[in-house]
């Protein structure tokens, strides 16, 4: 039942994820090389290309964070798990709850810093996207990575279960 | 130092050995420093966190990246060290010249070394093996070499060291040039010197003037790649960025139209791997900002600057120690984290000691990317260890050699500084 349901989640993910990083990097690869071509070509820059760009640093990164914990890249500091390598899985399930609370924590503050910005009413200066619809991601990614760090804690579990049952046959 | 500046970093020590991702270690020890010492709300981290990405200074990191992952899943790379090969191979020991030659070559193109490990040693270590090389030394040579793709601009440390000094970040590329080619050249001259009289090597024939110009011929559209990176920047055509999302365009370009070696399905799953792995790096910077935020807020980097004004009054100490921090640190920490983290750290003590910013700069991207291969801790080392089946320890003796080579160079790059500084000077990107 979990397997399914995670599984089920892991494609809406996995397809939301990949078609958003793909979109979003080139778009900002075209913006960017068009851009060139018209200040040389036509003596002309698009005002708006900069700002496009940052918005899709913000976007990718966050939303790559994401992809990042489902395929383990995260970086982290592993001298102490190379030392002692039977620390490897309670280290594990430490890191994974703290992302956990990270996770927590970006969307209760995401939501409250949404919240502000659609009650002032913000917008960014070239092309007057409204800043919530840019902070959105904050939550948006706190959910995502709720969900992969807790697939992430499954495939752990699952793993640790299939050693036992090994060794005791 | 008080009792507040020892919580933080016991703090951050602690996270940072619990194997909680590095960012995670940084965003909790300023949260956790925000609710102890100040009386600022958690939202104003948030949006640290969220500001700190609003850059267009770190596109280029993203670019970058994805420019080495279309070269590696092409057919660059293997042009790159066929024509490294045709250059040096007929030399005694040549093939292990080809290989730093050709992770020299990568890395003026790629920012990282971790690429560069795994893309050059798992096709350099195999053929080292296969024409009589000893194991030890293929290791030792595959191991250190990637860090030039640190050393070597474009360098994924400068960019963040000219982001938070505001040092021109095409000068301090320039400065890398002259350590990253001393770098090759003592190593070659070390392979010259061990495989001089040794037979056992398979030494390959001159090669005609005929056979050379094919090599070259076939390698020319991956040549131009980092002529187009340097001469855009240098002769001022491009920034930086525009440089970056240039090599992009056409290293697509002429991995898919004029060698034919990827396919179009292939560009999508490149671009998600390399918004992935760019984001496992900017998302450290947002947390290091978050970071920095309590530092500044503490006043600790000018506690730390009279602590050390204190205590140390020579300019030559003053670098030594530096030096010997820098590599430890980077023995443990990422390249990313550490610039981010310590340069605002350093760069107040730096005029009293009268050292250029720009100087300084350099000498921390080349310690924290010999960090890299420093036994026993160095990234580097448990990858290779793992493609070759050696442990540690064998790793570790391989490396000896080639990490005493790229000391000396730092040793000179540290107490010389005019000679890595009249270039940026030359082209009139310092005073």
């Amino acid at each position: 039942m979990i397997e399914k349901i995670l599984g089920f989640l892991d494609k809406i993910l996995s397809f939301f994820e990949d078609w958003t990083l793909f979109i979003a990097v080139m778009v900002a690869l075209t913006a960017l090389f068009v851009n060139v071509v018209l200040r040389y070509g036509f003596n002309y820059t698009l005002a708006w290309s900069e700002e496009l760009v940052r918005e899709v640093i913000i976007y990718t990164t966050l939303i790559g964070c994401s992809a990042a914990i489902k395929q383990r890249k995260m970086i982290k500091i592993d001298a102490s798990v190379q030392l002692l390598p039977k620390l490897k899985v309670p280290l594990n399930f430490f890191s994974n709850l703290v992302t956990l609370i990270f996770a927590y924590m970006m969307i209760h503050y995401g939501w409250l810093m949404v919240a502000m910005q659609v009650r002032t009413h913000q917008k960014t200066i070239i092309m007057q996207i409204p800043l919530a619809y840019l902070y959105a991601i904050l939550p948006v990614m706190g959910v995502l990575m709720f969900v992969r760090t807790l697939q992430v804690i499954y495939q752990d579990i699952m793993e640790l279960k299939g050693n036992d049952i090994e060794e005791s046959s | 130092m008080e009792t507040s500046d020892i919580i933080i970093l016991s703090i951050l020590l602690g996270c940072m050995a619990t194997y909680v991702p590095v960012f995670m270690c940084l965003f909790f020890t300023a949260a956790l420093g925000f609710v102890i010492f100040t009386d600022l709300p958690l939202l104003l981290l948030a949006q640290t966190l969220f500001r700190s990405m609003d850059n267009f200074a770190l596109v280029v990191v993203l670019f970058f990246i994805l420019c080495g992952n279309i070269m590696t899943a092409g057919s660059i790379v293997e042009k790159l060290i066929k024509v490294a090969n045709a250059l040096v191979s007929w030399l005694p020991g040549g093939l292990g010249m080809a290989g730093v030659l050709a992770c020299g070559l990568f890395g003026a193109i790629s920012g990282s070394t971790v690429a560069t490990v795994v893309a050059l040693g798992g096709f350099m270590i195999p053929a080292l093996i296969k024409n009589g090389y000893p194991e030890k030394y293929t290791i030792g040579l595959m191991t250190t070499s990637p860090n030039l793709g640190v050393i070597i601009p474009p360098s994924i440390g400068m960019i963040l060291f000219s982001m938070i000094s505001n040092v021109s970040l095409e000068g301090l590329f320039l400065t890398g040039f002259l350590p990253g080619i001393m770098i090759m050249f003592g190593v070659c001259v070390y392979t010259y010197v061990i495989f001089r009289n040794r037979t056992e090597i398979t030494r390959l024939p001159v090669p005609n003037l005929r056979e050379t110009l094919a090599v070259l011929k076939e390698g020319f559209w991956s040549l131009m790649l980092p002529v187009i990176i340097f001469g855009g920047i240098f002769s001022g055509a491009f920034t930086a960025n525009e440089a970056a999302v240039v090599a992009c365009v056409y290293a697509f370009i002429v991995e898919i139209f004029i060698h034919k070696s990827m396919k179009l399905n292939q560009v999508k799953e490149i671009t998600i791997s390399s918004a992935v792995t760019s984001a496992t790096l900017l998302i450290i910077v947002a947390g290091a900002t978050c970071f920095g935020r309590l530092l500044t807020l503490e006043s600790i980097p000018g506690r730390i600057t009279e602590t050390v004004l204190s205590a140390i009054q020579s300019p030559m100490l003053f670098l030594f120690a530096m030096n010997v921090l820098l590599l430890f640190v980077g023995m443990f920490m990422d390249i990313i984290s550490a610039t981010m983290i310590l340069g605002p750290v350093f760069l107040p003590m730096l005029q009293a000691f009268d050292i250029s910013w720009m100087h300084f700069g350099l000498i921390m991207t080349v310690n924290l990317a010999i960090g890299y291969c420093t036994p026993p801790m160095g990234v580097s080392l448990y990858i290779t260890g793992a493609m070759a089946n050696r442990n540690l320890i064998y790793v570790s003796k391989a490396v000896i050699p080639f990490i005493i080579i790229q000391m000396l160079v730092l040793g000179i790059i540290t107490y010389m500084p005019d000679m890595v500084l009249w270039l940026p000077k030359f082209f009139g990107y310092l005073e």
